[in-house]
Formats: structure tokens, C-alpha cells, sequence
């Protein structure tokens, strides 16, 4: 099943398509890798999907409607984002930051619920901020802040969440610790997740659903053993690779096929 | 983050915020209650409290307080706080504390459509200047949106085409004031300096009907406000209408900066610098609305009283004595930007 879909859209900005009319489903309460080489389209059909963008042609489906069709705050309470680089106000802490993702659930006249405090409160603890909730987000390190805007859409309380590119610009062990954290989200929560991610062999491990997009288009979808084959990735990353198995999880990974200095 | 909720509404607020407001509504009730009562004539404060609410103290408390200072101050409280409001939108719609009505034009073009109302000989009446200084407020923002318009504003373009734009304002003025009967050309000049002096209850009033009408229409979009200075596609993915409440907050703002001009003539310096103060003293992360406006209310009023504690030769309109004020805070912006820091 699946709650977001794309028809035959065709996306891009001012006129000019860069996603041409693809076909996307995203599986419910699993978690989507969106992948491809630069410029191929992945963050415009991200942003499509949460409604930033409208299509050219064709339609962007949220529970079987066009998703322009719904109300902004109505899509809210359905899908988060966590776009590649939000702004935090200057001297928010933690805490702030992660409430104003009850926005869509707050009314002029009635801004604070015990349900929001109870939300935010949650998102903070599997973030495991709680104990810096009161920190100010512009002094937390990479790993922090990133786990800080997760809490927001967190708390935001969607069935749906979009992160694009949530591990760029993260040494390797804060990348994990997003990962994790996504994954047990999957997990224990059953959010459908979709993002979008450069790392290949982190799509195959943390992702039930895989799309690999080339030149606006989507040159393949399904199962990250499926979709990640020596022709895919020749095909769509233009490298000769190899695909050998993960030692420790089994799913593939995607290694060049020559060595340093070797002739293409 | 400590929250204090008020009353049923549920309104909901830092308590520093809530308590940074009431010292300045203090603040703002103790000037004001020396405003009416010091001065030459002698009143007692309680008669001249009396006379400000229109209980007859007999003279000469009922005309020098009912009529002189009562009008004056108020207008100086009103349009304190507009211009503090107008400042507080559009700093944080630009994300740049440069942005403030009389810095990016618009103040200028107020004033431009409020001379040509008396160049045309019907600006006697205070509702005929204000429509003036709204449209002529409304043509500038409306240009300078057009010049600094790149798929989507660019708040650096906007600030440039803003000051360029406020030149041309001001030059078009100036012809205008070269164009009018020496008599005429006098009562313009006098009302471009910026002043408060001779306001009466129709100003007052003006003043209080304008307010009346866009503060709830503000605090309506206060949240959307707050959510934008997130980014754009935060605040879409948040819900929040962008493009709507963009729209209504940019006019309700030029609204606010024209109407504060209308009343007094253009005042400088109070919208760029009460909106940074009220931010600096709450802590608050991102635009505080109310504090806002009860800083500019408290800085016009004080700066106001100041101009009239000077000797009789010293004693300026109080537009010049704001621009005495910020434009030492306009150059530590300008300083603090270029050693790189945050501005």
C-alpha cells in the first residue's frame, strides 16, 4: 500500500522539467532511499512530494488525492520534511526548536495543549535530547543539531516523514547515529520514511525501499538487491563496480571495480 | 524554556518575554504620567492625570494637559509603537535588521504621497494625508518589490533598491516642495522634520483606529511570521500558507509605516531600533511582536520628553533628535557586520 504517490509528474522550476513524468510509490511504514547522481532530480521530486513544488503535468497523490488540492495545514499533520538546510533563529534552544513542530496542530487562540507538551516531550526523548533540551541549538555540534531538526518533524506527528539528505555534512559516526535513529523511528513507530541519500552502501543497509533516479528519471525501484546490480550502477553512476555483500548485514555494497590509478 | 499561559485564551509566552513587558509597560506608564505633568504650567500630577481622561480641573490644567500634552504624548505612544511593529515584520520577513520602513524607502514614499495631498491643497484633513502616505508608501514597496524581485525577493536586493528608491522619493518631494506657495511649502517642510508638537485628539484618535484595525490582522499571522524566519519550505512543510501571510504582513507593515508618518511625518531611526531592543532585552529567539512595539512606544515618548528637556534655543522636532539616537546604533549594525559577526 502506499499513501504518496506520483502520477506521470512531470517537475521542475520556472517551466523547465528536470523530473520527467515518473512514477513513484512510497511503501507505507517502510523506509524509501532516494538515490542518484547529482542533479538527477531527487531533491525536486522530494520537494514535489511534500508539496513545495507543483507539477508541470501529472499529480502528486496523498491518500488518493491531488495533493494541491488539500489544505496546507491539512498536509502537514500527514507529512513532515526535514529540508537540506533549515534556518534555526538565532539563540532558539532545543526545546523551541522542537515545539514549533506542533505548528500545524496549534489553533491562533489555542497555541499550547498538554497533547503538544506530550509530543514534544516524546520527540525529545528518542532523539535523546531531553537532557539538552534547554541548550542553544547554534552551540550543539553537527550530529546534535541534525538529531534537534528530527525532533521538529518528530514532533510535527506525521505518518510520513521526507529528510533530505539528513547525513550530508556529518562525520561518520554522527551519520550513523541519524541513521539509527531513523531506523528505530521505522521500527518502533512504524513512520514511513523517505530520504534522500548519496551513500549507497547506507541505502542498501537502513533502506526497505530503493530508487535510483537518472536524469529525471527513475531508472529503477525496489529492493536495495534488486535495484543495486554491476549494470544499474554502471548505467546510473557511470563506474564499473563490483557489488559484493556487507559483512555484517548481508546487503550489498557497491565497491569500484579497479584500484587506485587503475584504467577506466 | 519556562511557559507562562494567560488567561482562558491560552496565550502563551516566555516568562522573561512576559515579564520584559511589563517592566516596560511600567516603564511606559511612568513617562507617560511625566509627560503630562511636568512642564511650565503649574499642575499637580493627580490634576493632570484628571485632565488627560477629560475630568474638568479648571484652568490652566484642562486646556495645557486636556489639549497640549495629553494629545502629544499620546501620539508619541501610538506612533512609537507602530513604527516599532512595522520594524518588527519587516526585519524578520527580510531576515536583515537593516530592514526597517525609513531605511528601505517606504517611509520616504510615505511622506512623498502625504506633500503631494498638500500640493494638490487638500491635505488639511488628517484621513486625506493618511490615504496619501499609504499610497504613496504602497507605489514605493510596490516598486522596490519590482526591482528586487529574482524569482523570489532577495532581502540584499531589496535593501539596495529600498535605499535607491527612498532617494527618488525624497527628490520627488523636494520638487514637489519647490512647486508649492511659499506659505504651504513652509507647513510641509515643518511636518517632513518628523515631529509630535501640536498633535491633538484627531491625531490620537487616527492613530488608535489605524492601530485597532492591522494589529489584530498581525497578531493573526504572528505565528506564520515566526515560522518563516525557519526558511520557506520549513514553514510550507509546517503548514503555514508562505505566499498568503507574506503578502498580508508586507502590506499590513507598509500600512503601519504610513500611517505613523501620516501623523507625525517621518520619524527615523524608531523602527530600526526598537525591534533589535526588544530582542536583546526578551532573549527571544526570532520576532517578538508586542515587546516590539512597547519598546518603540517608550523610545519615541522618552526621546520625545528629552527634545523638550532641552534649553528653549536646543529644542528640536523629535524626528531629529531619533536619528541623534540611531544613527550611532546604525553604524555599531555597520561595524559589528563588517568584522564579520552575526547581524
Amino acid at each position: 500500500m502506499s499513501r504518496l504517490e506520483t502520477r506521470k509528474a512531470v517537475i521542475g522550476y520556472g517551466g523547465t522539467p528536470i523530473v520527467h513524468g515518473v512514477d513513484v510509490q512510497i511503501p507505507d511504514g517502510k523506509i524509501t532511499a532516494i538515490v542518484g547522481p547529482n542533479g538527477c532530480g531527487k531533491s525536486t521530486l522530494l520537494r514535489a512530494l511534500i508539496r513545495l513544488l507543483a507539477p508541470i503535468d501529472g499529480a502528486i497523490a496523498l491518500d488518493g488525492q491531488d495533493i494541491h488540492s488539500i489544505p496546507t495545514r491539512e498536509v502537514a499533520r500527514r507529512v513532515g520534511l526535514l529540508p537540506q538546510s533549515p534556518l534555526a533563529p538565532a539563540g532558539i534552544t532545543v526545546k523551541e526548536l522542537v515545539a514549533r513542530g506542533r505548528t500545524p496542530h496549534q489553533k491562533v487562540l489555542r497555541p499550547w495543549s498538554s497533547t503538544d507538551e506530550t509530543a514534544v516531550m516524546s520527540a525529545l526523548h528518542s532523539t535523546n535530547l531531553t537532557t539538552i533540551q534547554d541548550k542553544v541549538v547554534d552551540e550543539l555540534s553537527g550530529g546534535q543539531r541534525q538529531r534537534a531538526w528530527i525532533a521538529m518533524t518528530l514532533a510535527q506527528d506525521t505518518p510520513l516523514m521526507l529528510l533530505d539528505e539528513p547525513t550530508t555534512y556529518l562525520d561518520i559516526s554522527h551519520q550513523y547515529e541519524v541513521l539509527e535513529l531513523l531506523h528505530r523511528l521505522n521500527e518502533r513507530q512504524g513512520r514511513t520514511i523517505v530520504m534522500v541519500v548519496h551513500d549507497l552502501h547506507q541505502a542498501a543497509r537502513y533502506a526497505h525501499h530503493v530508487i535510483a533516479m537518472c536524469e529525471g528519471e527513475v531508472a529503477a525501484a525496489g529492493a536495495p538487491e534488486d535495484v543495486f546490480t554491476e549494470e544499474l550502477v554502471s548505467r546510473v553512476f557511470d563506474i564499473d563496480a563490483r557489488i559484493v555483500p556487507d559483512p555484517v548485514t548481508g546487503t550489498p555494497i557497491i565497491v569500484p571495480a579497479h584500484g587506485p590509478g587503475g584504467a577506466r | 524554556m519556562k511557559i507562562l499561559r494567560i488567561g482562558p485564551l491560552g496565550i502563551t509566552t516566555h516568562q522573561r518575554t512576559f515579564a520584559v513587558g511589563l517592566l516596560m509597560f511600567a516603564v511606559l506608564a511612568g513617562l507617560l504620567v511625566f509627560a503630562l505633568s511636568w512642564g511650565k504650567a503649574d499642575i499637580t500630577v493627580l490634576d493632570s492625570l484628571k485632565a488627560a481622561v477629560g475630568i474638568p480641573v479648571g484652568a490652566p490644567g484642562d486646556f495645557v494637559v486636556g489639549q497640549v500634552r495629553a494629545p502629544r504624548a499620546l501620539t508619541a505612544v501610538l506612533v512609537g509603537a507602530t513604527l516599532g511593529l512595522a520594524g518588527a515584520i519587516l526585519q524578520s520577513l527580510t531576515r536583515n535588521p537593516l530592514a526597517s520602513p525609513d531605511f528601505i524607502g517606504i517611509t520616504a514614499g510615505a511622506s512623498t504621497g502625504a506633500v503631494v495631498t498638500m500640493w494638490m491643497g487638500i491635505g488639511a484633513s488628517l484621513w486625506i494625508t493618511a490615504a496619501g502616505a499609504a499610497i504613496g508608501a504602497l507605489v514605493t514597496s510596490a516598486a522596490i518589490l519590482a526591482l528586487s524581485w529574482r524569482r523570489g525577493i532577495v532581502p540584499l536586493r531589496l535593501i539596495l533598491a529600498g535605499i535607491g528608491l527612498g532617494f527618488v522619493a525624497q527628490a520627488f518631494t523636494q520638487y514637489l516642495l519647490t512647486r508649492m506657495d511659499v506659505h504651504d511649502a513652509g507647513t510641509a517642510l515643518g511636518w517632513l522634520v518628523g515631529s509630535v508638537t501640536g498633535r491633538t485628539w484627531t491625531h490620537v484618535t487616527v492613530a488608535a483606529l489605524i492601530l485597532a484595525v492591522l494589529v489584530p490582522v498581525v497578531l493573526w499571522h504572528a505565528r506564520a511570521l515566526r515560522t518563516m524566519e525557519m526558511g520557506d519550505d520549513t514553514a510550507k512543510a509546517l503548514g503555514i500558507s508562505v505566499g498568503r501571510s507574506r503578502v498580508v504582513l508586507s502590506v499590513a507593515a507598509v500600512l503601519l509605516a504610513a500611517a505613523a508618518t501620516a501623523i507625525t511625518g517621518p520619524i527615523g531611526f524608531i523602527a530600526l531600533v526598537a525591534p533589535a531592543l526588544a530582542l536583546r532585552l526578551t532573549r527571544n529567539a526570532g520576532v517578538t511582536l508586542i515587546p516590539s512595539a512597547l519598546m518603540g512606544a517608550v523610545l519615541l515618548l522618552a526621546a520625545d520628553q528629552l527634545s523638550q528637556l532641552m534649553p528653549a534655543t536646543l529644542q528640536f522636532p523629535v524626528g531629529i533628535f531619533t536619528a541623534a539616537i540611531g544613527a550611532p546604533y546604525l553604524l555599531w549594525l555597520v561595524w559589528r557586520a563588517s568584522r564579520g559577526g552575526p547581524s
